[in-house]
């Protein structure tokens, strides 16, 4: 029996659900610019914050709404982690902070809704946040903010980050580089660690499912056995959707720390 | 009297005690569900911190050793250096991390009998 039991019931390989595909092919010079699955994700994902915030600030009741509770405890969260982590003056990156967040927990969430059956594969459920070109360039985006604040704010006094004070000179030789590269690797692990994370998960979770469709192929009594990865693919997906979340609220927390350290980095 | 003291609406302050009362009983012994949270945030952070500076440090050293035509030396260098840098990433995502919770659950601490005080 090596047919499908039922037919057009075949599981699709782990890795097809990251395949880039393009929607409207568009060049500029040398440079493919189409629109893509990817890029369609993302406007959805931009599209749902827009509506729903604009839905949440609309009636701004004194007593809220379900919509505008939600809209008022993710703020709440934000500004709680912006004021703890980089202090009162630390509110003027908050708008940048929280876009980040929700920008990435939306993305998170958005990968984890099912595909609407039958639709062409460009159409797929498409997780922006497992492409480490994406995840690194919001990492790349908080560093460069990092930087260029850390220095219009400290000036050349920025670079005492690499090299804490009360430290005997013969020290420092082997110190600076490490901390020379401890501030590198901050983008690297910043950017990799969503990536591996919402990438690891999709790829178990489209496993694990995967094993079902097999086991529901061969027929016959082994359909059964089916019951046990279902049951494995429900807790990944719980699993996800505790990463999802929590992998935004890493990023933003981090975020914090380093904007808090070029704040303050002239008092090292 | 009764009546009239039923109408006056309580005040903000009185209000605000009987909320943080009621938040009081509510709340479960041990950590908070956000509590957790931050923990298993601070696990994930760390392997990738450690890789990160690994990652960091050799293709430093790489970089360096073909500028310097220097092949093997200067790559080991930067591993040795990206480890320490690793190490050092994940030490202060513990220090920071513990810093925070500190003075978020002081009341917990205390709660458990044990003061944050106590241990320095």
């Amino acid at each position: 029996m090596t047919r499908s039991a039922i037919p057009g019931l075949q599981a699709a390989g782990p890795m097809e659900q990251f395949e880039i595909l393009p929607i409207v092919p568009l060049t500029l010079g040398n440079l493919d610019v189409s629109f893509t699955n990817s890029s369609l994700w993302m406007v959805i994902g931009v599209g749902a914050i827009i509506i729903f915030f604009f839905a949440a600030t609309g009636r701004r009741a004194l007593i809220p709404g379900r919509v505008q509770s939600i809209a008022e405890v993710l703020h709440e969260f934000v500004a709680d982690l912006v004021r703890d982590t980089i202090g009162p003056d630390g509110l003027k990156f908050f708008p940048y902070v929280f876009t980040l967040f929700i920008f990435i927990l939306v993305a998170n969430f958005l990968g984890l809704f099912p595909t609407f059956p039958g639709l062409p594969h460009q159409f797929h459920t498409f997780t922006t946040t497992s492409h480490i070109i994406v995840t690194f360039a919001l990492a790349m985006v908080t560093i460069a903010i990092v930087i260029i604040y850390g220095l219009a704010k400290n000036g050349l006094k920025f670079f005492n980050l690499f090299a804490p004070s009360g430290l005997p000179i013969w020290l420092l030789p082997i110190l600076v580089p490490i901390e020379i590269i401890s501030f590198l690797s901050r983008p690297v692990s910043l950017g990799v660690r969503l990536f591996a994370n919402m990438l690891a998960g999709h790829i178990i979770l489209k496993l694990f499912a995967g094993f079902v469709i097999s086991l529901l192929s061969a027929g016959g009594a082994v359909m059964i056995l089916g019951i046990a990865p279902f049951f494995g693919a429900v807790a990944i997906f719980l699993l996800e959707f505790l990463v999802a979340a929590l992998q935004a609220y890493v990023f933003a927390i981090l975020t914090c720390i380093y904007l808090s350290d070029a704040a303050h980095a002239a008092d090292h | 009297m009764s009546d009239g003291a039923k109408q006056d609406p309580p005040s903000l302050d009185e209000f605000a005690k009987r909320l943080d009362a009621a938040r009081g009983a509510s709340e479960p012994e041990g950590s908070s569900p956000r509590a957790s949270g931050v923990e298993l945030g601070r696990a994930f952070r760390v392997g990738s911190e450690m890789l990160a500076g690994l990652i960091v440090g050799g293709l430093l050293g790489l970089g360096l050793d073909t500028l310097f035509d220097t092949k093997p030396l200067l790559l080991l260098v930067g591993i040795l250096l990206g480890f320490a840098a690793g190490v050092l990433n994940v030490s202060r995502a513990f220090k920071a991390a513990g810093k925070a919770a500190g003075k978020a659950s002081g009341t917990d601490a205390v709660q458990n009998g044990q003061k944050p005080s106590g241990q320095g």
